[in-house]
């Protein structure tokens, strides 16, 4: 019985090792939103970059620029060049967990995913697919289900919300080293 | 014969009923006495919600403990709580545990406001709702459509596409700190994560069981969590910690004091007399006195505040003087005056001395403060009740040739001789001058002090985590905060968004960082009204927002149509009652006073509240109706202020109807005997100036109860003359003394105002000791001095 569990859970340690870790590197996201009660799916593009302990950018290029910025202390959308919104940790202190999330699931990085989620999945050939169950029940009836795909890096995630409104984002043209990132990204930082 | 026999008699069958009260009350029913310092404070008689708003907010608090358990990472932080909570919950009978606001709640609280949702918004998107044409909120419904991590939102993009409901969820969620976290409840400053333990007492807050029952668990919890965790951080807070340390320290002073003065007093009465037989007879007298006060307080206030016991305490300091004097006379007398003759002749003496005593404490029965009328009663009784035994019984009990003879050593007998004497000689008008310029210079440098730390004097480490948790927390301050009152509950909370109006700036400005009203949960009926106008008007019409977003995502009439009645559908009318019955209300129920005294009332309360903003903030609610700011910090040091000026004038008046008492018997000697008290008063007020200290109440109730005390010295020594009668002087020594054995004691207190009450006694009551025989009137012949013997 006390094996049980062990046969069923991911092998997290296989797919950590396939992956790599890279300081920073930057993409061409494809975002597909179908959301209850519009026919047609929205659907937009832009380029990413995760940067190893520091954050996330994401810039929306199509339909219309948008770019966020999330760091360990706070959210910032920028609406152009000026800051439209800023969310920080001291108010809102579910931006830390938040963005550590979003991070993870960018890097891939199933140590920390585990500590939230319940992880299940299987790796064949240097290809994955795990799916992520929150822990926390409050957590579960919001968030619903992720899955995750990728080799080397994260290809696919999928976030199925409770509300039945499910995303889907691909991640292709994946660089990394100093050059990945443009130099207007790098201001942002 | 008789009569007294059937008095004494009379007299036993009381004190057997005290006995069995007493014992009944101990034993029986375990009396505890309260230790609720503010009990001390009068009920605001002018304004019944005012102290009903007062009440709330105490309320809230008392059975309230909260604990944090931290640590510099999240896994230790819980690993340290379990360890905490298991010793905890090992006593679910004496506290309970408030952890269920977990997710699930809170998501359940989210649902049952489904159906509210196209009327809940925040003041700044209602302002931009007004303000912003249709680009600004397409724009925002497209940025939340194109958002990547929709996961955060609380409903489908189509029940909320412009996002205010969110906003809205996001805002009250942001009223605390504290999120739930893997099922517990969560709050970090950045460096350390923390596991937030709301705790509700189930058994009263204030009384001595409780306080010493929850100290010893949460030691023993922190210990718990200190073993699994080395470097565990635990902060508690709560009513019931300061009760229990205020507690602590009035119960270790009411030992001290009480055996301090009972020995004291034993030490003095063997020295005077060399038998036990005196101390065993002034004993029993004390003894009776503090039974019968203990049972008649209890039956007039149906509750003890620990203050009384401990200022009660002081009463044996002033219960024995009657029996001291009773029994200084009766080694005096010769052995053919039977005792009750001798009883006979001290009776007026001992009359006098009972009244002026007893009429002192009445002016302290006088305040409104419940907790001083229950000590002067206390005190009184006390006095009647030892008095009454040494009137019923010591004639019955102490025979002519009960106490042997004692000798007074010669350099006691001979020190009255020497005593100056007031005279209309230059001596005593040097010393007049020099006492006028002395009484000048102190009164003039005396300041005034109402502070309420007068009357709590926390522990350091107690306020520190206080402010810590306060700040971690973000909890409103419970002593300033705004009563809303209106008559019905719409237009209270109407008046809510008024001032919510005037706050908002003062939030931009980071004069309070926030602030928790009903309002905030409930719009007033015609907020939502003009809300269902504002959203028809400017999103669902033909020209609004919303048509416009269709045409930007390529929906068509059908989609229009459809999410039009959606929202329309999710524009219910939100109801108080039906709020105040859910889950999520709890923590905010404390807001609502509801209906009272003809109309309905709430309170506002602030978040991140420094002291400069006081001001500011009384004076947003200045030409509002029905708000008004209420600081009771300043309210009770105004009250302070208030019954130190009252009670200057009671001490005044008490002067002349003392002197009023004791003219018919002393006439044109009354001065002598009043004037030593009333000067030593003086002296004590300029001392006090000298010494740097500010005027504050308890100084001016211990000059009160210094007139009671002194005055008895002046009679006892006006009925016989310092000079002629050793005996009266020995009992004005042997009182004086344990007086300042007991008052003296309470100046040790760590509670600045029992210090200060000990220590006006201690000057007092030396000075009027020490100059009392200067006013003697009756010629020295040193030959009469010691006849007696």
């Amino acid at each position: 019985m006390a094996c049980l569990p062990l046969l069923g859970a991911a092998p997290v340690a296989q797919i950590q090792a396939v992956l790599a870790k890279p300081k920073v590197f930057c993409g061409r996201f494809d975002q597909n939103k179908q959301l209850v009660g519009l026919k047609k799916p929205v659907t937009s593009n832009g380029r990413f970059c995760v940067i190893a302990d520091k954050g996330v950018l994401w810039r929306t290029l199509q339909p219309f620029p948008n770019t966020l910025r999330l760091t360990r202390d706070e959210i910032v959308q920028f609406r152009g060049e000026r800051v439209g919104m800023r969310l920080d940790a001291g108010k809102e202190p579910t931006v830390r967990m938040v963005n550590n999330v979003l991070f993870s699931l960018l890097a891939g990085d199933l140590g920390q995913l585990e500590k939230l989620f319940d992880i299940d999945g299987s790796i064949e050939g240097g290809h994955w697919n795990v799916t992520l169950k929150a822990r926390a029940p409050g957590l579960a009836k919001v968030i619903g289900a992720i899955s995750l795909a990728g080799g080397v890096y994260v290809q696919q995630v999928t976030i199925s919300e409770a509300s039945g409104d499910r995303t889907t984002i691909v991640f292709t043209a994946i660089e990394t080293g100093d050059t990945a990132m443009t130099a207007d990204e790098a201001a942002l930082f | 014969m008789k009569r007294r026999n059937l008095l004494a008699g009379f007299w036993g069958l009381v004190v057997g009923l005290l006995l069995l009260h007493n014992a009944y009350l101990w034993l029986g029913e375990r009396i505890a006495p309260d230790t609720d310092i503010l009990a001390l404070l009068p009920a605001q008689r002018q304004d019944p919600v005012l102290q009903q708003s007062f009440a709330r907010m105490a309320e809230a608090a008392q059975q309230r403990l909260i604990v944090v358990v931290g640590a510099d990472d999240w896994a230790e932080a819980r690993r340290a709580a379990d360890a905490y909570r298991a010793v905890l919950k090992s006593r679910d009978d004496l506290m309970q545990l408030n952890e269920h606001i977990t997710d699930q709640a809170l998501s359940d609280g989210l649902a049952q406001f489904q159906r509210h949702r196209a009327l809940l918004f925040t003041g700044e998107d209602e302002a931009a709702l007004r303000d912003q044409g249709n680009e600004y909120w397409v724009d925002r419904a497209l940025a939340n459509l194109y958002s990547p991590f929709g996961g955060v939102k609380p409903v489908a993009w189509q029940d909320d596409p412009f996002g205010w409901f969110g906003a809205w969820v996001q805002a009250r969620a942001q009223e605390t700190p504290v999120r739930p976290r893997d099922g517990q409840l969560y709050v970090g400053d950045g460096q350390r994560e923390y596991v937030v333990l709301p705790i509700t007492l189930r058994v009263p807050a204030f009384s001595l069981a409780t306080q010493q029952a929850t100290m010893a668990l949460l030691e023993q919890a922190r210990r718990a969590a200190q073993k699994m965790v080395p470097q565990v951080e635990v902060l508690v807070a709560g009513v019931v910690v300061h009760a229990a340390a205020a507690g602590e320290q009035a119960s270790w002073e009411l030992s001290v004091i009480g055996f301090g003065s009972i020995l004291g007093i034993v030490l003095l009465i063997w020295l005077a007399f060399h038998s036990l037989k005196p101390i065993a007879l002034v004993m029993l007298s004390v003894v009776v006195g503090c039974l019968g006060a203990l049972s008649a307080s209890w039956l007039l206030f149906d509750r003890l505040h620990l203050l009384s016991l401990v200022l009660g305490a002081s009463l044996i300091g002033g219960a024995q003087d009657f029996g001291i004097y009773f029994l200084c006379n009766r080694v005096g007398a010769d052995a053919q005056v039977d005792s009750w003759q001798l009883l006979r002749h001290l009776l007026p003496a001992l009359l006098l001395a009972l009244i002026t005593t007893v009429v002192g404490y009445m002016g302290l029965a006088l305040t409104p403060f419940p907790g001083l009328r229950q000590i002067a009663v206390f005190s009184a009784l006390g006095l009647v009740f030892a008095w009454l035994t040494v009137v019923f019984w010591f004639p019955l009990l102490v025979r002519p040739d009960t106490l042997a003879k004692i000798q007074l050593p010669d350099w006691y007998t001979g020190s009255m001789a020497h005593w100056p004497l007031l005279g209309r000689d230059r001596r005593t008008l040097v010393v007049a001058m020099l006492f006028a310029a002395l009484a000048i210079f102190g009164c003039s440098r005396l300041g005034i002090s109402d502070d309420i730390r007068l009357l709590q004097n926390p522990p350091k480490g107690l306020l520190d985590d206080q402010i810590k948790l306060s700040k971690l927390l973000d909890l409103p301050t419970p002593a300033q905060f705004y009563l809303v009152r209106g008559a019905t509950a719409e237009a209270v909370l109407q008046r809510e968004e008024a001032l919510e109006q005037r706050l908002d700036p003062l939030i931009a400005k980071r004069l309070i960082s926030g602030y928790h009203a009903m309002s905030n949960w409930v719009p007033s009926e015609r907020t939502q009204v003009a809300r269902v106008q504002l959203i028809e008007q400017k999103v669902l019409s033909d020209s609004g927002a919303l048509a416009v977003l269709a045409a930007r995502i390529g929906e068509d009439d059908k989609w229009l149509a459809a999410t039009r009645q959606r929202l329309r559908a999710a524009a219910l009318p939100l109801r108080l009652d039906d709020f105040l019955k859910t889950a999520t209300s709890e923590p905010w129920r404390y807001l609502w006073i509801g209906q009272v005294d003809g109309g309905y009332a709430s309170i506002v309360a602030l978040k991140g509240l420094g002291r400069t903003g006081l001001p500011i903030l009384e004076n947003a609610a200045a030409g509002l109706d029905g708000v008004r700011w209420v600081d009771t910090v300043d309210a009770i040091s105004r009250v302070l202020g208030y019954y130190r000026h009252y009670m200057s004038w009671v001490v005044a008046l008490s002067y002349i109807a003392v002197y009023g008492l004791l003219y018919p018997r002393y006439r044109g000697a009354t001065w002598r005997v009043l004037a030593p008290t009333a000067l030593a008063s003086v002296a004590t007020l300029a001392l006090l100036g000298i010494a740097g200290q500010s005027l504050q109440l308890f100084h001016v109730l211990a000059l009160m109860l210094i007139l009671g005390v002194g005055v008895d010295y002046g009679i006892f020594l006006q009925e016989h003359g310092a000079r002629r009668d050793p005996i009266a002087w020995l009992a004005v020594v042997l009182s004086a003394l344990s007086t300042l054995l007991s008052f003296g004691l309470l100046s040790l207190s760590k509670t600045p105002a029992l210090q200060a009450f000990g220590f006006t006694m201690l000057i007092g009551t030396t000075v009027v000791w020490l100059i009392v025989p200067c006013f003697d009137n009756h010629p020295v012949e040193k030959e009469e001095a010691t006849a007696g013997f």
